[in-house]
């Protein structure tokens, strides 16, 4: 550690001067127009956004796919972290990299094969009448399921290494040693992998219930107008009825429930230790 | 259960993970192989007109050079923010070092599509700095928090006390810091640098208002290209864009191991 | 392609400087239209037109919701010169005062046009260059649509999408709708029906491009939408069918109009003038880009099928004043976000 503050302050500074100029005042600036009301300080923006019937089935929807995508996400994520720590190190790398592979392509591209995918004569409703489970085709576009598919697919990444980096750290003979006792896999789950992961159960969480909250592609493709979320309301709020006041409200409920997203994971994994 | 049932239940669950991830690419590419005009898969008939049809669209290719040149530009300018702060935050006791980085990390936080109304309105039109210096500005604070993470993790590795040697050698602070700090982290300003220019490159919300007369970033141009038609030739070109990135990304990996800054 | 993109690369500080050094030229004049066909404009309209004038056409395109909202953000200082708008959009920006008068005599061409294209809005502020004529795509082999009410009936439940109220082509769904049903005062008792039959409705689209892709792959059977996208409609294998409602067909007009104090009226003018000739017509025609707002155009047989047509067509439709559409389309949003996408 150097003891030098002004050296260290001056290397420091120019990017939280940065940050706070061209980002920190320009987002707050509009998130305090969310308490804006004629002329005054006033909650109103708030009101008047929950009073609308619609608004609230949206901000309930957000909440519940993010929480919905988020919870698979932690699911899927446990099985395929634990059975890529369990791969040698040569296919440990290649999986790890296919994994990694879906962030690095335009979520324009990967949201946009859905719409084939999940249409009435895609492969999903091929499978689906092909081994009779129905004799119709099923209507999946413009439903929160495809919203669903479609978030899932592009954050279960996220999640999968966050839970990868966490299980990394598991010292290796705790798992083997915990089942020679005659704990059963259930137990060793609860007792031994989730205490020891749980930060990167938080981490991946977050990531993935903030980037479900905030994705604009996959709503407004795969859920149209009548699946709409927070983020595409706010488009609309802005772009169709020039209605600043409630996009800086729901600007503002994006960032809260993010924020008390991360804060109720770090809390709900403190608990359990 | 015995070791190759357990063997073949890890590949089953890893094989249905992959195909759920990559399947949908695959997909695009064979979509933007199909002779109709509009979107179709399995592809009926196949043709390679819409994969080059992509290089004759202008607006793709004056758009394609903007996104690229925010990536690289964007990037640059957020490491050459980013490295020296996250130099200070792993050097230097700070007063104040934490809300240095919570400020840095901010833009992370920050749903993008409130980043970019948020400078559309109160940056471009108040001061009447061009869409393009926004898109820029904006771009690099969206990568500065990845340039200080990745940067600062590789410098936790690194211990301090070759640097004070240097220094009591009588080496200045900066050419210790480029004598011994720069090489050794040299691999992860190459992460930093790769994750910042993927990131920027495939940016959607904090684009989708920064927009303005012939200025606008690829992934908005293709968003507006599906306003005029879904022909197979935005899926040809995601496929490309893609083979694009995972190019970079294998070299990147080849020559550092990048994922294990990711 | 490695050579190519390392040479892409290169090229961005120079792509990054292009917009400057297009404004800092002598002669430019900005527009903003929308993103279809711009293929097509270019070579019919801005190519020949550069040509003219000695001067850079810079344009901006999107849908006119978006352009509307950048043109009006930046009123102080225009940015935008001249643009092609729909007559609601055009009449809610001259309400604004963002619009400046269109003196007619400096439009040579100005006579040749239908009446109805001359002052579609009552304020001289705006010029029809396009007529479009509004009706129901169907699958010819699977349904037959002989009214507009036919949209809400049991044999397309489940098979069929309706505009989005917040573009051009709900408004002129929910007039033709009301005409089916008998409905007269006002369209609120319209989307009532409409929210009852929600569930029934696959998706209210926002683009005519991503209606051609639903009914490609067969999401649904039916819809109505404007007849500027009739021609995809027709490149596809499936039979699709241009419907003739016995409520006649609905239509609208696309205008354009001049940003107050731009500064450049008379490059604008000149711009404007050229795009309403004859020649401009005819040829934008010839492409099935635009129909012609010009009585003077003349196309064959063949082009006309695609297009909106000829004085007995033109004058048949059913075209909603602009000022209803701008006096009640947020009551109407708000009961359609109430009773219908709730």
């Amino acid at each position: 550690m150097f003891r030098n503050t002004r050296e260290g302050l001056a290397l420091a500074l120019p990017a939280a001067i940065f940050s706070t100029l061209l980002f920190l005042v320009p987002v707050g600036i509009l998130l305090s127009e969310a308490f804006r009301f004629e002329g005054g300080w006033s909650l109103q923006g708030y009101i008047d956004f929950f009073a609308t019937p619609l608004n609230r089935t949206v901000f309930l929807r957000t909440l519940k796919l993010g929480a919905l995508v988020a919870g698979t996400a932690a699911v899927i994520g446990y099985a395929a972290a634990f059975c890529i720590v369990n791969l040698g190190p040569r296919a440990r790398g290649t999986v790890f990299g296919m994994v990694v592979l879906p962030l690095m392509i335009s979520p324009v591209a990967r949201t946009y094969a859905w719409i084939v995918i999940l249409g009435r004569t895609g492969i999903v409703n091929e499978a689906i009448t092909g081994l009779g489970l129905s004799d119709t085709p099923l209507r999946l576009l413009f439903t929160e399921t495809a919203v669903f598919l479609g978030l899932l697919q592009l954050f279960l990444p996220l999640m999968i290494i966050s839970l990868v980096s966490a299980m990394e750290n598991i010292p290796r003979d705790v798992i083997p040693a915990a089942r020679v006792l005659g704990a059963s896999w259930l137990a060793v789950f609860f007792k031994v992998i989730l205490p020891l992961t749980k930060e990167g159960l938080v981490i991946g969480g977050t990531l993935v219930f903030t980037g479900s909250l905030t994705a604009y592609i996959t709503p407004a493709i795969l859920g149209g107008s009548k699946v709409l979320m927070l983020e595409t309301l706010l488009y609309q709020r802005v772009n169709v009825s020039n209605d600043f006041v409630s996009a800086s409200v729901i600007a503002m409920i994006l960032i809260v429930m993010s924020f008390s997203a991360n804060l109720l994971l770090k809390k709900i994994a403190s608990a359990r230790s | 259960m015995n070791t190759s049932s357990r063997l073949l239940a890890n590949w089953v669950i890893l094989g249905l993970t992959l195909t759920f991830l990559i399947g949908p690419f695959l997909i695009i590419i064979l979509a933007g192989a199909s002779d109709t005009s509009y979107l179709a898969f399995p592809p009926e008939g196949l043709t390679l007109r819409w994969y080059l049809k992509v290089f004759t669209v202008e607006s793709f290719r004056a758009s394609f050079l903007l996104s690229m040149a925010l990536a690289v530009f964007g990037t640059l300018a957020a490491l050459l923010l980013g490295v020296p702060a996250a130099y200070a935050l792993n050097r230097y006791a700070l007063p104040g070092a934490e809300t240095v980085r919570t400020v840095v990390a901010a833009p992370i936080i920050v749903p993008g599509i409130i980043v970019g109304l948020a400078l559309l309105r109160y940056l471009v039109v108040p001061t009447g700095v061009t869409v393009t210096l926004a898109l820029f500005m904006a771009h690099t604070a969206l990568v500065l928090p990845y340039a200080v993470r990745v940067v600062s993790s590789s410098m936790h590795n690194l211990r301090a006390d070759m640097e004070e040697a240097a220094v009591l050698l009588g080496c200045s602070r900066f050419q210790a810091f480029t004598k011994v700090v720069l090489p050794n982290i040299r691999g992860g300003v190459l992460a930093a640098f790769i994750l910042g220019f993927v990131t920027s490159f495939n940016q959607v919300p904090v684009s989708l208002f920064l927009s303005g007369p012939g200025v606008r970033t690829l992934p908005i141009d293709m968003l507006a290209y599906m306003e005029i038609t879904f022909d197979p030739s935005v899926a040809a070109l995601s496929a490309l864009l893609a083979f694009m990135s995972l190019a970079i990304v294998f070299v990147a990996e080849r020559l550092l191991g990048f994922s294990r800054y990711v | 392609m490695k050579t190519t993109l390392s040479r892409l690369a290169l090229g961005c500080a120079a792509a990054a400087l292009a917009t400057t050094a297009a404004q800092a030229q002598d002669k430019t004049l900005t527009i903003s239209v929308y993103s279809f066909a711009q293929d097509e404009y270019k070579e019919a309209l801005y190519d020949p037109f550069e040509e003219i004038c000695g001067c850079d056409v810079v344009i901006e395109t999107g849908n006119s919701v978006e352009r509307m909202a950048k043109i009006e953000a930046n009123a102080a200082d225009p940015v935008i010169d001249m643009a092609v708008i729909s007559t609601q959009d055009a009449l809610a920006l001259a309400r604004k005062g963002l619009l400046a008068q269109i003196d007619s005599s400096k439009l040579s061409n100005f006579d040749k046009l239908y009446d109805s294209a001359k002052d579609p809005n009552g304020d001289g502020m705006a010029v029809g260059y396009t007529y479009y004529a509004s009706s129901i795509v169907y699958r010819s082999d699977l349904v037959e649509i002989e009214s507009w009410g036919d949209l809400l009936s049991d044999d397309l439940a489940g098979e069929v999408a309706l505009p989005n109220i917040t573009g051009t082509q709900g408004p002129l769904t929910l007039m033709m709708l009301a005409e089916a049903l008998g409905e007269t005062g006002g369209y609120g008792p319209v989307i009532s029906t409409i929210g009852e039959h929600s569930d029934d409705i696959v998706t209210f689209y926002s683009r005519s491009s991503e209606l051609v892709q639903l009914m490609n792959q067969q999401e649904v059977i039916a819809a109505p939408v404007g007849k500027f996208a009739w021609g995809s409609f027709k490149e596809a294998a499936l039979p699709f069918a241009w419907a003739n409602p016995k409520e006649g067909q609905a239509g609208g007009m696309n205008v354009m109009i001049m940003t107050k104090d731009n500064g450049n009226e008379e490059l604008a003018y000149q711009f404007m003038d050229y795009w309403l000739s004859t020649e401009i017509q005819t040829k934008v025609a010839e492409m099935q880009v635009d129909s012609p707002a010009n009585k003077e155009v003349v196309v064959s047989d063949e082009i006309a099928e695609n297009l909106t047509y000829g004085a007995d067509v033109i004058e048949n439709l059913n075209i909603m004043p602009a000022a209803d559409v701008l006096d009640q389309r947020e009551s109407w949003v708000e009961q359609w976000n109430t009773e219908v996408i709730q």
